[in-house]
C-alpha cells in the first residue's frame, strides 16, 4: 500500500474510532461529571460542566470506611468467584471439547439450560437452600451460587475455544508421555489465554455488579458489596442521585482496571497464531 | 485397552464432577422447585397447596401482555441480528488494526459493559429526558429539528430507545468475543493473502469471516438467549413502561411474582421462557452448530 | 525399667494434648448464634437507612439493652425497595425478622394470614389510648392488631404560590370544577399545571383514590374491597372525573417516563419551580428541597391545600388519604420485642422520632414536636379529618394494589376508559 493511501486509511480508522469512542464515552463522562454536581444541578444543567464543582460527593465516598469495606468485600467475592468458575468450568469444558462419551451432548445441554431460566425465579428456593446449608451472612453464600450460575457461559465459550486447538498438539503431547492432567495444565490452558481472559472478565464483571444475591444472603452490613452500598444514598422517597453517581463511578474503576490488565496480559497479548510449530 | 478405558472414565469423572455438583445443587434444584410450583396457584408463603395443573399456562396463552412480550422479544432479536452484532463485529475488526492508542480504545469500548444496569439507566434517563436531554439537543444540532421526541415516554419509540441503550451497554461483550476469536486466527494467513494481492475486504470475506464462524455462531446464540431472558436493563430503565409497552417476558414474570405475589403464575412464565430457550437452543445446536460439534478429535478419549 | 518410669516426652505429650483439647473445646462451643446463656437476640429491620434517624434508632436500641440486660439487637437498616425484596424472601421462606417495618394494609394481613406475624392486640392495648384516633386502623383487621404504628401522614396538593399568582388564581379550589378551572388558567398562563411521576405509577393512583373517596365516600371503597367489586357507578364516575383532568393535558412533557425522586422527576420539577402543583404526601417538601438547585426548594412559596370535593359526591373534603409506618413482630420473636415497641411509643421517644425524621407522630402527646411549618399544615389538616383511607396499593392485597396502579396509569396515558379501569381492578380482586 502506498504511503499516502496508508496514511488516509489510518486517518480514517482514527476518525472512526474517535467517533465511536465518543458515543460510548460521552454518557460515562456525564456520569463522572454528575458526581461533581448536586441534584439541583442535575436538573438544571445535566450535561454541562458543574457550576460549581462539588467535590464533596467523591471525597465523602473515598473517606468513608464503609466504602472501602464494601470495595474489599466486592473484590474478595469477585476474585474467588472468578477463580472457581474458570477453574471448574475449564475442567468441564475440556471434557466436552475433547472426550466423546455417550450422553455427552445431553450433559452439555443440561449446563446450557442454566442460561435458559431467569435467575429471579430461583431466588426463593435458592434462599431456602442456602439457609439450610447455613451459608447466610457468609461470603460463600454468594460465591458458590455465582459460580454455579456462571458455569454455563464459561463452559460454552471455553468449549468452543478448546475445540479449535488442533489435534496434532494433543497427539504430540501424548507421544511425549503427557497424561490428561498435565496436558490440561501445562499445554491447553496456557494456549487458551484469550479465552480464559474473556471468561474471567465476564465473571468478574458479573460478580461485581450483582445486587440481588448479596441482598438476600447478607443481613450483616459488614459483608455488603458495593452495589448494596449505594443504598445509603437512597431513602424511602428520595435519592441523592449526584452522590450515587460519584459512588458508582468509583465502584466502576476496579472492573475497568481488571479489564485493562486482563486485556494486556491475556486477550491482546498474542501476536502469533496457534497453528505454528 | 481396558486399562485405557478405565483411565478415560476416571479422567472424565474427575474433571466433570465439581461442575456437575455445584451446578446441580445450586442451579438445577431451585429450578426444579420453581418448575414444580408452576402447576400451583401459590402466593409464596408456606408450601404450594392449590394445584391448578395447566391452569397457569392456559391463562398465559390468552394474556394480551404475554403475547405482546413475545412480539417485543422478536423485535429485539431482529434488531440485534441486523444492527447490534454486525456493529460489534466491525468494531472488533477496528480494534484489531494496528492503531495508535488501540489499547485505550479497547478499554473505552468495553467500559459500558462494566457499568451496572442501574447507572446506565440513570444516565440514559437523563440523556433521553424530553426537557434537557442530550438526545433532543443532538437532534436539534444535527438539523433534524425539534423532533419533539419523548423517547422513553412514548409507547411508539420506547422499544427503539431501549434497543439503543441495550446495544450501548452490551456490544462490548460481543466485541471482546470477536476480538479473542480474531486473535486466534494465525497472522500467516492474512500475510499470505496480502502477498497474493487480496487485501481488505476480500481477506475479510474469505479468510476472517469463515474462520470466525464458530465465534459468530456462539455470539448469535448467546445474544438470542440473552434477549429472550432480558430483564435487568428493561426493569431499571423503563420498568416495562410506559403502560407496559416495553415489557419483556422476564419483566412480566418479575411483576407477577414479586409485586403481585402470583408466584405460581410467575413460575409458569419462567417455564415458558425456559421452553422457548430450550427449543431454540436444541434447534440451533442441531442445524447451525452441527458443524462445530462434529469430530471430537482427541487422542486421550476414545478414538473414533 | 520401662514400665515404672513415665518418660518426660510422653508426659509433655500428654500435657500438650490436654491443652489442645481445652483450646478446641473453647473454640467449638461458644459462638453458635446468639442464644448462649440467657442472651436474647432481637433482629430488627427498618428503613431509616440514612442519618440522622439511623443513629437515633440505634441509640434507642442501646438504651433498651441497658435497661434489659441479656437483650441484644441486630439491626439491619435497608433502603425501601431493597427492604421489600429482602423481607419478602425471608417471610416466604418462613424466616421473618423479629421486628420489621410495615406499611400495614393488605400486605401486612397477607403476611399475618401466613402465620408469620404475631398477633399483638393484647399487648398494644397497654398503650393504645396514648395514640391518636384511628392510628391502629391500617394495622388491624378482624379485631386483631398486627403492628404498632409509629408515624402517619396524608396526601394533598402542594402548590407553588408564585405560579398560582402568575395564572391569576386567587382562591384555592375547593371543588373539582374549580380545580379544573385552575388547571385551565395555569395552562393559559404558560405554566405546567401538574408534575407527575408517571413511570412509578403510585403517585398517579392518588388521584383516582381521592376521586373515588370524594364521589363514593370512604364506605364505598371499603365495601368494594370486601366484595371484590369495583364496578359500582361511583367508581366509574371517579374515573370519568379523572379523565376530564387528563384530557386537559396538565402534566409535564414526558411524564410517562418520569420518576419521583430522580434528577428530572416529579419532585425536581416541582422543587425547581417548573410546575405549579403536585399531589403528594407529607414528605414532599423535603424531597423537593433535596432535588432542587442549591438545595433551596420553594421555601415559603410552597403551600398546601386538601384534595377538592366533588359536587354531589358522598365523600367529604375532610376525608384523608395517606399512610405511615409501623413495626410488626415476627412469629419467633422474644417477648422483649413487643416490650421494645412499647418503649419507642413513649412520648419522649415519639418526640425524638417526629423531630429527627420529620414525620407526624401517632402518639398524641408528641404532637408538639412537630415544628416544621409544612408538616404543621399537614398535621392540622389531618387532625380535622373525618375519616382515613390507607394508600390503595398498600390497603388492598398486593395483586389488587398493583392493578389499581397499572390501570390508573393507563387511564392517565389515555389508553383506557373509566369502566375498563373498574373492570380490571375487579378482575384482579377476584383473582386474588
Amino acid at each position: 500500500m502506498s504511503t499516502p493511501a496508508r496514511l488516509t486509511r489510518s486517518g480514517l480508522l482514527h476518525v472512526l474510532s474517535i467517533l465511536v469512542g465518543a458515543a460510548i464515552v460521552v454518557p460515562i463522562v456525564f456520569g463522572v461529571l454528575g458526581g461533581f454536581k448536586d441534584n439541583g444541578q442535575l436538573f438544571n444543567n445535566p450535561f454541562g460542566l458543574p457550576k460549581p464543582w462539588v467535590p464533596g460527593n467523591y471525597t465523602a465516598a473515598l473517606s468513608s470506611p464503609a466504602f472501602w469495606r464494601q470495595a474489599t468485600n466486592s473484590l474478595t467475592i469477585a476474585v474467588a468467584t472468578t477463580a472457581l468458575v474458570v477453574g471448574v468450568g475449564a475442567m468441564a469444558a475440556f471434557i466436552f471439547a475433547r472426550y466423546a462419551f455417550p450422553g455427552r451432548e445431553a450433559v452439555f445441554t443440561v449446563f446450557a439450560i442454566g442460561l435458559m431460566f431467569p435467575f429471579a425465579v430461583a431466588t426463593l428456593p435458592l434462599f431456602v437452600l442456602l439457609r439450610t446449608m447455613k451459608l447466610l451472612d457468609n461470603p460463600l453464600g454468594v460465591i458458590l451460587p455465582q459460580v454455579a450460575f456462571g458455569l454455563p457461559i464459561t463452559i460454552i465459550i471455553l468449549r468452543s475455544f478448546f475445540r479449535s486447538i488442533p489435534a496434532e498438539i494433543e497427539e504430540s503431547a501424548v507421544l511425549d508421555g503427557c497424561g490428561p492432567l498435565r496436558f490440561f495444565l501445562r499445554i491447553l490452558l496456557p494456549m487458551s489465554r484469550p479465552a480464559l481472559g474473556t471468561v474471567s472478565v465476564l465473571a468478574i464483571v458479573g460478580s461485581w455488579n450483582n445486587y440481588l444475591l448479596p441482598l438476600i444472603v447478607f443481613n450483616d452490613s459488614k459483608w455488603w458489596t458495593l452495589p448494596l452500598g449505594v443504598q445509603q444514598f437512597q431513602s424511602q422517597y428520595s435519592s441523592d442521585t449526584a452522590r450515587i453517581l460519584a459512588y458508582v463511578t468509583l465502584a466502576m474503576v476496579p472492573s475497568l482496571v481488571f479489564y485493562a490488565v486482563a486485556e494486556r496480559q491475556l486477550i491482546g497479548g498474542l501476536t502469533s497464531g496457534i497453528g505454528k510449530g | 485397552m481396558v486399562r485405557r478405558r478405565r483411565r478415560t472414565w476416571s479422567t472424565i469423572a474427575l474433571f466433570l464432577t465439581p461442575a456437575l455438583l455445584i451446578f446441580g445443587l445450586l442451579v438445577l434444584t431451585p429450578m426444579v422447585v420453581a418448575a414444580y410450583s408452576s402447576f400451583f396457584s401459590w402466593n409464596g408463603f408456606g408450601a404450594p397447596t392449590d394445584f391448578v395443573g395447566l391452569g397457569n399456562f392456559r391463562r398465559l396463552l390468552v394474556d394480551d401482555i404475554f403475547v405482546g412480550d413475545l412480539e417485543r422479544t422478536l423485535l429485539l432479536i431482529v434488531l440485534s441480528m441486523v444492527i447490534q452484532l454486525p456493529v460489534a463485529l466491525a468494531l472488533a475488526m477496528l480494534l484489531n488494526q494496528p492503531l495508535r492508542g488501540r489499547r485505550l480504545y479497547r478499554m473505552v469500548f468495553f467500559a459500558p459493559y462494566v457499568l451496572s444496569e442501574v447507572v446506565t439507566a440513570v444516565l440514559f434517563t437523563m440523556i433521553f429526558s424530553p426537557n434537557q436531554g442530550l438526545a433532543n439537543h443532538l437532534t436539534r444540532l444535527v438539523g433534524l429539528g425539534d423532533l419533539g421526541a419523548t423517547w422513553l415516554a412514548d409507547t411508539d419509540t420506547v422499544m427503539y430507545s431501549l434497543f439503543f441503550v441495550i446495544s450501548w451497554k452490551y456490544f462490548g461483550f460481543h466485541t471482546i468475543l470477536y476480538l479473542a476469536g480474531r486473535q486466534a486466527i494465525p497472522q500467516e494467513l492474512h500475510e499470505a493473502a496480502a502477498l497474493d494481492g487480496a487485501g481488505g475486504w476480500n481477506a475479510f470475506r474469505h479468510i476472517t469471516l469463515p474462520l470466525l464462524g464458530g465465534t459468530i455462531r456462539i455470539s448469535v446464540f448467546l445474544s438470542i438467549l440473552g434477549t429472550i431472558q432480558l430483564f435487568d436493563m428493561v426493569w431499571v430503565l423503563t420498568g416495562g413502561g410506559p403502560i407496559r409497552s416495553s415489557e419483556t417476558l422476564a419483566v412480566t414474570m418479575f411483576q407477577e411474582g414479586f409485586k403481585r405475589f402470583h408466584v405460581g403464575y410467575a413460575s409458569a412464565i419462567s417455564m415458558v421462557i425456559f421452553l422457548i430457550s430450550l427449543t431454540f437452543g436444541l434447534l440451533y445446536q442441531r442445524f447451525v452448530l452441527r458443524r462445530d460439534l462434529e469430530g471430537a478429535v482427541t487422542t486421550m478419549g476414545d478414538q473414533r | 525399667m520401662t514400665s515404672t518410669r513415665i518418660s518426660r516426652r510422653s508426659l509433655l505429650g500428654l500435657a500438650g494434648a490436654a491443652a489442645g483439647a481445652t483450646l478446641l473445646g473453647a473454640c467449638g462451643g461458644g459462638d453458635s448464634g446468639g442464644k448462649s446463656g440467657s442472651t436474647k437476640t432481637i433482629k430488627w429491620w427498618h428503613i431509616a437507612n440514612t442519618d440522622p434517624m439511623l443513629s437515633k434508632w440505634a441509640e434507642m436500641a442501646h438504651q433498651f439493652e441497658a435497661a434489659h440486660p441479656g437483650v441484644k439487637f441486630e439491626i439491619t437498616p435497608l433502603e425501601n425497595e431493597a427492604f421489600k425484596t429482602k423481607l419478602t424472601t425471608n417471610i416466604q421462606a418462613g424466616n421473618p425478622p423479629d421486628i420489621f417495618h410495615t406499611w400495614g394494609g393488605g400486605v401486612l394481613f397477607q403476611q399475618a394470614d401466613a402465620g408469620m406475624v404475631k398477633d399483638i392486640t393484647a399487648d398494644v392495648a397497654a398503650w393504645k389510648d396514648t395514640l391518636i384516633p384511628a392510628a391502629l386502623d391500617p394495622y388491624s383487621t378482624g379485631g386483631k392488631t398486627y403492628a404498632s404504628p409509629v408515624d402517619t401522614g396524608m396526601v394533598g396538593f402542594w402548590y407553588n404560590k408564585d405560579l398560582f399568582g402568575k395564572a391569576g388564581i386567587t382562591t384555592l379550589p375547593a371543588t373539582w370544577a374549580d380545580y379544573l378551572d385552575a388547571v385551565r388558567k395555569l395552562k393559559a398562563a404558560g405554566v405546567t399545571p401538574i408534575a407527575l411521576a408517571g413511570k412509578e405509577k403510585w403517585p398517579g393512583h392518588y388521584y383516582w383514590a381521592y376521586l373515588a373517596m370524594r364521589v363514593g365516600g370512604l364506605d364505598a371503597l371499603k365495601q368494594a374491597a370486601a366484595n371484590k367489586d369495583f364496578t359500582a357507578p361511583d367508581f366509574v364516575s371517579a374515573g370519568a372525573h379523572l379523565k376530564e383532568l387528563v384530557d386537559l393535558q396538565p402534566f409535564q412533557t414526558g411524564f410517562l417516563a418520569a420518576g419521583y425522586s430522580t434528577p428530572d422527576g416529579q419532585a425536581a420539577t416541582m422543587g425547581n419551580g417548573k410546575a405549579a402543583m403536585e399531589l403528594m404526601g407529607q414528605w414532599a417538601p423535603g424531597v423537593e428541597t433535596d432535588s432542587s438547585a442549591g438545595k433551596k426548594g420553594l421555601g415559603d412559596k410552597l403551600g398546601f391545600f386538601p384534595f377538592p370535593a366533588v359536587d354531589g359526591g358522598k365523600g367529604q373534603i375532610t376525608d384523608a388519604f395517606g399512610g405511615g409506618g409501623g413495626f410488626a413482630v415476627g412469629k419467633d420473636a422474644p417477648p422483649e420485642a413487643v416490650e421494645f415497641l412499647k418503649f419507642i411509643a413513649q412520648p419522649d421517644n415519639a418526640r425524638t422520632e417526629a423531630k429527627t425524621a420529620a414525620v407526624l407522630p401517632v402518639v398524641a402527646a408528641a404532637a408538639d414536636a412537630v415544628t416544621d411549618p409544612n408538616l404543621k399544615l399537614v398535621a392540622a389538616t389531618l387532625a380535622k379529618s373525618t375519616g382515613f383511607q390507607l394508600y390503595l396499593d398498600q390497603a388492598y392485597a398486593p395483586a389488587v394494589g398493583q392493578q389499581v396502579n397499572d390501570s390508573v396509569a393507563e387511564l392517565m396515558a389515555g389508553k383506557t376508559s373509566p369502566d375498563k379501569v373498574a373492570k380490571a381492578i375487579t378482575d384482579a380482586a377476584k383473582q386474588g
